[in-house]
């Protein structure tokens, strides 16, 4: 028994073969959006499925699948964007849709040239079969074991809620340039969240591996890893202690800590901010912003990543970015309005959440590259201070660059050395000052490996991804319960 | 109600049994929205959605799951319900998983609640363009030289929803929203830019503050924030501005409900008739409140609105139980989730306020920061005003507070005079005594 799944998602030229999109209808709608002038105007076909199933005391017992199909049509003069879209696949909605993007300027229509030519793209996530296509008794099982194993590594677990998602999207780009480009986009993730209680307390945490994954991927090793680690992060906060709050040294471990250069840098570093001057980072290229040791990357081509694509959602191919190379800052992230703009060339940044959203500047994998230090040595090097293990959100204000990043789980360090679990400490910085305060990195960069990283932004959400070997950074204020000096 | 919609509901009920479902629950949804912003006096972006939808919950064998899908096309739905129906029967069995006896769907009450603006249709382009333009003004001329970017913003929208069962429920909504509001940039020392803002959101039409008030507010909010520093970390009283203390009030309801309860992930688990907070805190959800943004005639079980008192002069009430909840817990049902949220205003401004405490933190917005429904542990970052004798003196930010819920809301010395109306958080500015502000 198969589940919703995209017909025929194998075949080239799927939403020609599915819905009759045709080129022909391509440059109908095209021309219709360009009918009061534009410099270009884009068409994005999208076919969705999405799949969960979960666990809840015990059992597999509920399953939810959404089925996502449509058309987004954009019309852009310089940076002003008309956009609509259509659930229905049909000539006369397509156009109407296209008449209301064509509302945005009011000039000479524009023609629209015919035959597009396909992108020839990498593909950054191959794929054996479709996770739509993998029976559902196939995921069954993986979550059951999950639930199975998180209760036999420790006896204080209490609640276990487990759960496999699965997405598969098929997108098809058409440009008024004559460009044409199809992609299938794979995105699932195994998760779990525990509840432990000891001595009349109680602690939750959660964890979860993923990307865009073939199913092969999840093994009975992928298995016991998330049983492991959503455990082990579970029980360990029973000793949490609460740091002191002030300004600290702070140590960020390798991995999801990576969402630290996305608050802090990411996204001031997105060309719209700065095309828009209301991003602190905006008079900043070309000028030294961190210790010559410091590269920091956004980069679509790392392999079954969650952030990595092969084309972004305006017909830009994948491609890695270089936002600061050897301390200097070095590139925004550009859509193709902000490339306009800037008078550079797209970087393949240009993202959506859906057929429903227009495109804007958005991040992919961001990471800093290794450097020399061993873990040990940044550790050392802190003195007294923090280690953050594992953060659960951030937020940061563009235009003073002021951020702030949620830590689940981290240890104090004193003396050099770790000590005490510490958790649910909210961290807060400033993007140049924290960039400049960055005085060491170690020679372990990781990626995070969960599928279920997102990125919010103005009303949008997209899967993204992180990495950071160990770094240390020299102050950072830390929002402790206990005033030094103020309360014991 | 609209009878397309409904007959679409119940023929995809009908659909479902036949495809071997024993119960299940159909909602139809559609809306239009439209939405307009301005910067640099042109329009920036202008945008129409049109939507529509279907979800359905399938109850078989003893078994559950819900799909939902925007391809309505007869022909597509009947293979979706029939797959959606063959793939439930895969699951395990959940014995608490049913519809709600019909006896609770009884009693809904009937009044017209004033969510559907009238005049809605009467609303033109020129109208939408000409309402952008004269907020964008106005934030322009209040900003002044300071004034780096301005982003004027206009939306609306009209929605409608079917929800049927096949144990007897039906029910219909409709209802209107406008929103408005501008965001300025503006210029500080050191590369430091801060945006503010000001936006409500409104039912009616007639109820939105007029153009010229939402850009001259969103202009004075941006140049409020300007030389923010960090202070020293000290214990100050704080007042938490009415459009943010939301954001304090979530840490809460995220304990209060069910699945929190019986997944043993709440704090407030074991606390119903205790005292969780200060004297002052009463906090009521009442759906019934006409024009609310919130407001509704049944909830998502199907059981009728009612007003309840979730907290009553700082001792817990009542938690949001939804029908599947109150089965696992043995529980009798509420209702699954707030409504409108109202905190009872007092009597003083928040000025006057100030003046009394002498010295403490206004704080006018969060950043970051999470809350732990298990625990009650809770770290927000803080942006705001730095008040002495009775004054505001100097803009803060990357500072930060961090609690516990239960020790927190004991702190609550005073509500403000000032509800919240532009959202369904009818919640005036709070007032929290000996609080730990870290900074420097």
């Amino acid at each position: 028994m198969g589940w919703y799944g995209l017909a025929g998602a194998d075949k080239p030229d799927y939403f020609n073969a599915e819905f009759g999109v045709t080129d022909a209808l391509c440059q109908k709608l095209l021309a219709e959006a360009l009918s009061k002038g534009g410099d270009f105007a884009d068409l994005y076909f999208e076919h969705a499925i999405s799949n969960s199933i979960a666990l809840e005391d015990g059992k597999v017992n509920r399953a939810y699948s959404n089925v996502a199909l449509g058309v987004g049509i954009r019309t852009v003069k310089g940076d002003q964007v008309g956009y609509a879209f259509t659930q229905e696949l049909t000539e006369k909605s397509m156009l109407a849709a296209a008449s209301v993007a064509a509302t945005i300027t009011n000039g000479q229509a524009r023609e629209v040239a015919g035959g597009f030519v396909g992108l020839k793209l990498e593909n950054y996530y191959p794929l054996e079969s479709l996770l739509t296509a993998v029976p559902l008794e196939s995921k069954l099982p993986l979550v059951q074991a999950v639930n199975d194993k998180c209760f036999s590594r420790s006896p204080l677990v209490a609640k276990v809620s487990a759960g496999f998602h699965d997405e598969q999207k098929r997108i098809l780009i058409v440009t008024s340039e004559g460009r044409k480009a199809e992609d299938l986009l794979p995105s699932n993730y195994l998760s779990a969240s525990v509840a432990a209680e000891k001595d009349g307390k109680r602690e939750t945490a959660f964890w979860n591996l993923g990307g865009r994954k073939d199913f092969s991927y999840y093994t009975p090793a992928v298995v016991d890893e998330v049983a492991n680690a959503v455990v082990d992060r579970t029980i360990i906060l029973f000793d949490a202690v609460q740091p002191p709050a002030g300004e600290i040294p702070v140590v960020l471990g390798p991995g999801v800590t990576g969402i630290l250069l996305h608050e802090a840098i990411g996204h001031g570093m997105e060309a719209d901010f700065n095309r828009k001057k209301t991003s602190t980072f905006c008079t900043m290229i070309g000028k030294q912003v961190a210790e010559p040791f410091v590269t920091i990357l956004d980069d679509a081509t790392n392999p079954n990543l969650p952030g990595s694509i092969n084309v972004d959602d305006e017909g830009t191919p994948g491609q890695k970015t270089v936002l600061v190379d050897h301390g200097i800052l070095a590139s925004y992230m550009h859509d193709k309005i902000s490339a306009r703009h800037y008078k550079v060339d797209p970087t393949g940044n240009g993202r959506r959440e859906s057929y429903q959203h227009y495109v804007m500047p958005r991040m992919r994998n961001t990471y800093m590259l290794a450097g020399q230090a061993t873990p040990e040595d940044v550790i050392k090097s802190a003195g007294n201070g923090i280690y953050v293990q594992d953060v659960s959100n951030g937020q940061v204000n563009i235009g003073e660059g002021d951020f702030a990043f949620f830590v689940s789980r981290g240890r104090m360090i004193e003396n050099g050395k770790l000590t005490a679990p510490i958790k649910d400490i909210n961290i807060m910085g400033n993007g140049p000052k924290m960039l400049r305060n960055i005085t060491m990195a170690a020679n372990d960069l990781e990626m995070y490996r969960g599928g279920a990283g997102m990125c919010g932004k103005n009303g949008q959400s997209v899967p993204v991804g992180f990495g950071l070997p160990t770094v240390l950074v020299k102050s950072m204020t830390v929002g402790g319960v206990k005033a030094q000096g103020v309360r014991g | 109600m609209n009878k397309e919609m409904r007959d679409l509901a119940a023929w995809s009920i009908e659909t479902a049994k036949s495809a071997g479902a024993d119960d299940c629950r159909v909602e139809i949804g559609r809306s239009r929205s439209v939405e307009i912003s301005y910067r640099e006096r042109k329009p920036e972006n202008i945008k129409e959605a049109s939507t529509r939808g279907l979800s359905i919950e399938v109850f078989a064998g003893g078994r559950y799951s819900s799909q939902s899908t925007s391809d309505l096309r007869k022909e597509s739905l009947q293979t979706f319900i029939s797959t959606a129906v063959a793939m439930t029967k895969l699951l395990a069995k959940d014995p608490y998983r049913t519809l709600p006896d019909p006896k609770y769907y009884l009693g809904r009450p009937e009044l017209d609640l004033q969510i559907v603006d009238p005049t809605y249709d009467q609303l033109t382009p020129e109208d939408r363009h000409n309402m952008v333009k004269a907020i964008e003004d106005s934030c322009l001329r209040a900003g002044g030289e300071k004034a780096v970017s301005v982003t004027a913003l206009e939306k609306d929208g009209h929605g409608e929803s079917v929800t049927l069962t096949s144990n007897g429920f039906e029910g219909y909504s409709e209802s209107t929203e406008y929103g408005a509001g501008a965001d300025m940039t503006v210029r500080d020392e050191n590369d430091r830019r801060p945006e503010g803002g000001f936006g409500a959101t409104v039912v009616a039409r007639k109820a939105m503050p007029r153009p010229e008030e939402i850009g001259a507010i969103a202009a004075k909010r941006a140049l409020d924030l300007l030389g923010a520093k960090k202070i020293k970390t000290e214990t100050l009283p704080i007042i938490v501005e009415n459009r943010s203390a939301p954001r304090l009030l979530s840490g809460l309801l995220s304990a209060m409900s069910g699945w929190s309860i019986q997944q043993k992930r709440s704090f407030l688990a074991d606390k119903k008739g205790q005292r969780i907070a200060g004297q002052r805190l009463t906090l009521i959800d009442d759906p019934l409140l006409v024009g609310g943004l919130g407001s509704r005639l049944y909830d998502g079980d199907g059981f009728p609105a009612k007003k309840r008192t979730m907290i009553e002069s700082g001792v817990l009430n009542d938690f949001y139980v939804d029908w599947y909840y109150s089965r696992k817990l043995g529980w009798e049902p509420t209702t699954g989730g707030p409504s409108n949220l109202i905190i009872p205003p007092g009597k003083r401004s928040v000025g006057e306020i100030m003046k009394d405490l002498g010295r403490g933190i206004f704080i006018t917005g969060f950043l970051g920061g999470n809350s732990n429904s298990t625990t009650g542990d809770s770290s927000l970052g803080i942006i705001g005003k730095l008040f002495e004798k009775g004054e505001p003196v100097q803009s803060v930010a990357e500072m930060n507070i961090a609690f516990n819920h239960l020790e927190f809301w004991k702190s609550l010395a005073e509500a403000a005079n000032d509800p919240w109306l532009y959202s369904s958080r009818l919640i005036p500015s709070l007032v929290f005594t000996d609080v730990v502000v870290s900074g420097v």
